[in-house]
């Protein structure tokens, strides 16, 4: 997701630090660093920088510790999901600090528990980790250096610095050789002044910054010593599995079960302030736990229960066709957003520029597009259910552990429920299986909070793989329309994008201004080409089931509209597509983005015989993506039967992302992303009939697999040669996603002259569960 | 009905009991063993993450009832090799194949099961049909051909 407070266009920040960022922490333990890092808001931002004086321990979130024996620990308050963060900021460390990059422990530290940072979920996610903190972790690396430097030039008794060097931890004084360790003076740098202006090291010394270094976390993930949340055992614990209502909207009918036989209990949930998401209102009890002695049998218990749940009301309007037909009224019956209003679904937000001047333009052009684009609703996937261990002694403590993007809110929803001070609160974050904004939420922890509080033993809850699909938070749906016209030049005189979708932040509470839901129209603003008249528009859908922030959230949803939009331009103009994007773009990093893919395709010499090309590119993050899909017509079927349109041979990525502190963990970033993104495109989509979700499982939410996998190339612009402290680095995390689908579509598109405006491209594609014929 | 099994896990007895004999085998490594590498994804035989060796094949632990492994020689990630030395393993971390690494105790014992048929490089990867989410599969494919 990019940053609520974000207005959509993206904006590239300075930021400078002072010493009163640092907390330094003295004593017999060695030098201790502590400081507050973003992750995931500019609000957070905005309060860190409101801090006067050193932050308080509560403020800060992120500890650098060098002990007298020279141990090194880094202790990072955000999460690892496999992005491999924890290692990136490690990497920039090591730089600044001088010390051997894989001496670093990394640590998974708690959320702060500063009175700011409750209700204000300090999350992973953004693709902000790595880039939001470079220089904060740059300025952290080499103020512990200049402190430690001092401490043994005070032990020597000579202040000239230039008598010294430094080298994987050890300080040299030159004039006799004499080696001084870092831990023989951690204590002595603890008593002395934070530098209020390190020096940094200059980016042609680097040693790390810039290489692919191995990441940390990998060899316990070949040996399944990695702890992840569903992995936690706790003396006595117990299992529960939930069971929701199977209709969104649906409350719990009746009496609470009686307790199975071999079971412990059968808890009913609720759903919590600040977790329940459109048809879920606070207090509706839409989920029973069955609690027993282990996962199999509490399953089974749970499946067999006899439960009465209630058809909402709306049922029959949860449904695809009413949904689609909502949002298909919702383009010419709506009302407009008026300050202070209730603004209630469908109301038109004018986003940016000004529809009559823009379809005049459009009108008057020699050549007109109008297009209606179409994504359904895409659950997350993540591969680790949904889990949350929590160990609570009434008036005493709560222990929770769980696999979370967001540590802070899970730590303020366990003092909302169970009154326990935050000191009495322990957030463990573990390894995430995934998270793809999924663990965004804390619907699931409210639940295992909940059961804890009920039965008076440590308890895992566990979502079964059903219950993951069947009740997500969604990728929204959506229908785009774009309308356009060129002039006889081929120049594009009037474009008009409305974008038709139900709201995530106003699902969540968040105030939506007149420019609309930021992570639904993001993706439609800022546009880098010379559009002419522009309209830009948002019409919120009133659809309540519950969408939320999935990987690239609203990106991978209008880039797919827009840049198909810009190709079928082409296609009108009689011009190629990359070179009638040159033509018309005004960003000169875009520009160098794309000629970057088209270089490493060879776009101009053309694909081999037989094979079409298809090109896209975004902006997101503070980075630039362009991507180019290599694929041929195929006239089989695939292995469930179903016609298999086309293959696809090769993806082309090429990134700016200003500088690219792990080369490799960067390309790991933008194969990743783009397969979460051709997941969707090719398959992914959610049905709903009267309110219940209609695929629970992998079988009808197809995923690649090794055999469907394209060859994938990637190149990123190169890293400059000195990086200023003015300049923001951008995100990998989520740009591969955005542009692998109008590729496709734009590939298939030279090769078939069909144009795909409806996502996914095989709808009713399944994966065979025993009958697949690779098992 | 309470029911009595010896499994043989990673060379080790282990005596379990079950309430039923249909029990899959991964929630007994899990849950009564307490061997947690082994990882539950989809339950339906369909992604791969539970993965484990019976008598050298890779077996989807999810739909195997416990009643019908007893007796077999069962090994799961934690028993591949002492100290990750398993070549599959030393390719994972060579070509840094994990991202969230959820998948990856499945991904390695179906190759350690087609090394065990005698298959090598491309031949190892045209039979592993596990489910990544995080799209590792071109770096698997790499530590693969190394094999």
């Amino acid at each position: 997701m990019s940053n609520i407070e974000s207005s959509g266009k993206h904006q590239t920040e300075s930021r400078k630090i002072s010493r009163r960022e640092f907390l330094v922490v003295g004593g017999a333990a060695g030098l201790t660093l502590g400081f507050a890092l973003e992750f995931g808001t500019r609000r957070a931002a905005a309060q860190m920088a409101g801090i006067a004086g050193p932050p308080a321990a509560t403020q800060v979130n992120t500890w650098l510790k060098i002990t007298n024996s020279g141990a090194i620990t880094l202790t990072i308050g955000s999460s690892e999901m496999g992005q491999g963060s924890f290692s990136g900021l490690a990497q920039i460390l090591a730089e600044d600090l001088m010390v051997d990059y894989t001496k670093i422990q990394t640590v998974q530290g708690v959320p702060a528990t500063g009175a700011t940072q409750i209700g204000n979920a300090i999350g992973t996610y953004g693709s902000t980790v790595t880039w939001t903190n470079y220089w904060s972790m740059r300025q952290a690396g080499a103020a512990a250096r200049e402190m430690l430097v001092q401490a043994a030039m005070n032990i020597i008794g000579d202040q000239n610095s230039s008598n010294y060097t430094v080298s994987l931890g050890v300080i040299t004084y030159t004039p006799t050789g004499t080696n001084i360790s870092y831990g023989l003076v951690a204590n002595a740098a603890a008593l002395l002044p934070v530098p209020s202006n390190p020096t940094l090291i200059p980016d042609s010394q680097f040693r790390y910054i810039g290489k692919t270094v191995n990441r940390v976390d990998i060899p316990s993930k070949v040996n399944g010593t990695a702890v992840y949340g569903i992995d936690i055992r706790l003396p006595n614990m117990v299992y529960a599995v939930i069971q929701h209502s199977p209709a969104f909207g649906g409350v719990l009918s009746g009496s609470v079960p009686a307790t199975p036989g071999g079971m412990i209990a059968v808890v009913p949930t609720q759903v919590v302030a600040g977790t329940g998401r459109g048809t879920e209102q606070t207090g509706m009890v839409n989920a029973v736990a069955v609690v027993g002695p282990n996962t199999w049998d509490t399953w089974q218990a749970a499946l067999n229960l006899e439960v009465s749940w209630t058809t909402p009301a709306n049922a029959s309007s949860l449904s695809d066709a009413s949904i689609k037909s909502e949002a298909m009224s919702a383009f010419t019956t709506n009302t407009p957003y008026s300050s202070g209003g209730p603004n209630t679904p469908p109301t038109l937000y004018t986003v940016e520029g000004n529809l009559s001047a823009a379809t005049t333009a459009i009108l008057g052009a020699a050549h007109q597009l109008s297009e209606l684009y179409s994504v359904p609703y895409v659950a997350h996937n993540q591969l680790e259910p949904l889990n949350c261990t929590v160990n609570y002694v009434p008036g005493v403590s709560c222990d929770v552990y769980v696999s979370t993007q967001v540590a802070s809110s899970v730590l303020a929803l366990v003092n909302q429920l169970t009154g326990l001070p935050l000191s009495q609160i322990h957030v463990h974050t573990t390894y995430l299986g995934g998270g793809l904004g999924r663990r965004i939420e804390t619907d699931f922890v409210s639940q295992a909070i909940q059961v804890a509080m009920a039965v008076g033993r440590p308890v895992m809850l566990l979502w079964p793989r059903e219950q993951n699909f069947l009740r997500d938070q969604y990728r929204q749906v959506a229908l785009v329309q774009v309308n356009a016209g060129l002039n006889s030049e081929g120049n594009i005189l009037g474009w008009a994008c409305t974008n038709v979708s139900p709201t995530i932040l106003g699902q969540r509470g968040y105030p939506v201004g007149a420019a609309g839901d930021s992570q639904c129209t993001e993706g439609t603003t800022a546009l880098p080409y010379n559009l002419g008249a522009l309209s830009t528009q948002w019409i919120s859908h009133p659809s309540p089931i519950p969408v939320g922030f999935w990987r690239s959230v609203g990106m991978s949803v209008n880039t797919f509209a827009v840049e198909s939009a810009v190709d079928e331009l082409a296609a009108l103009a009689g011009q190629d597509p990359y070179q009638f994007r040159l033509n018309m773009l005004t960003d000169p990093r875009w520009t160098a983005v794309l000629q970057a893919v088209a270089g490493l395709a060879n776009w101009t010499a053309g694909p081999p015989s037989g094979h079409f090309y298809g090109i896209a590119g975004a902006h997101y993050a503070n980075s630039y993506v362009a991507e180019v899909v290599d694929l041929s017509l195929n006239s089989g079927d695939d292995y469930e039967g179903f016609p298999k349109l086309f293959t696809i041979n090769t993806v082309y990525i090429a990134l700016d992302c200003y500088l690219a502190v792990n080369p490799g963990q960067i390309q790991t970033q933008l194969v990743g992303g783009m397969v979460h993104g051709l997941n969707a495109a090719l398959y992914g989509r959610q049905s709903f009939s009267n309110g219940v979700a209609q695929f629970p499982n992998f079988s009808q939410n197809r995923v690649i697999r090794m055999d469907e996998m394209p060859q994938v190339q990637v190149t990123l612009i190169p890293n400059p040669e000195q990086s200023t402290l003015d300049a923001a680095l951008g995100g990998a995390g989520e740009l591969g996603v955005m542009c692998i689908a109008p590729a496709i579509a734009n590939a298939y598109f030279k090769a078939s002259g069909t144009r795909i405006r409806t996502l996914p491209i095989f709808p009713n594609a399944i994966m065979g569960g025993l009958n697949n014929p690779y098992i | 009905m309470p029911t009595n099994y010896t499994l043989n896990v990673n060379g080790q007895n282990y005596n379990v009991t079950v309430n039923n004999p249909t029990m899959p085998l991964l929630w007994v490594i899990r849950d009564l063993i307490g061997l947690t590498g082994t990882k539950y994804g989809c339950g339906q035989n369909l992604c791969g993450a539970c993965t484990v060796l019976v008598n050298n094949v890779a077996t989807r632990s999810c739909i195997t009832e416990v009643q019908s492994v007893a007796g077999d020689t069962i090994v799961t990630i934690e028993g591949l090799s002492p100290n990750s030395t398993h070549p599959a393993q030393l390719a994972w971390i060579n070509f840094q194949v994990p991202q969230c690494g959820y998948c990856q105790s499945g991904q390695l014992m179906d190759c350690a099961s087609a090394m065990l048929a005698g298959n090598h490089g491309a031949n190892i990867a045209a039979q592993m049909h596990n489910i990544c989410i995080c799209g590792t599969y071109p770096r698997i494919t790499q530590a693969v051909d190394t094999l």
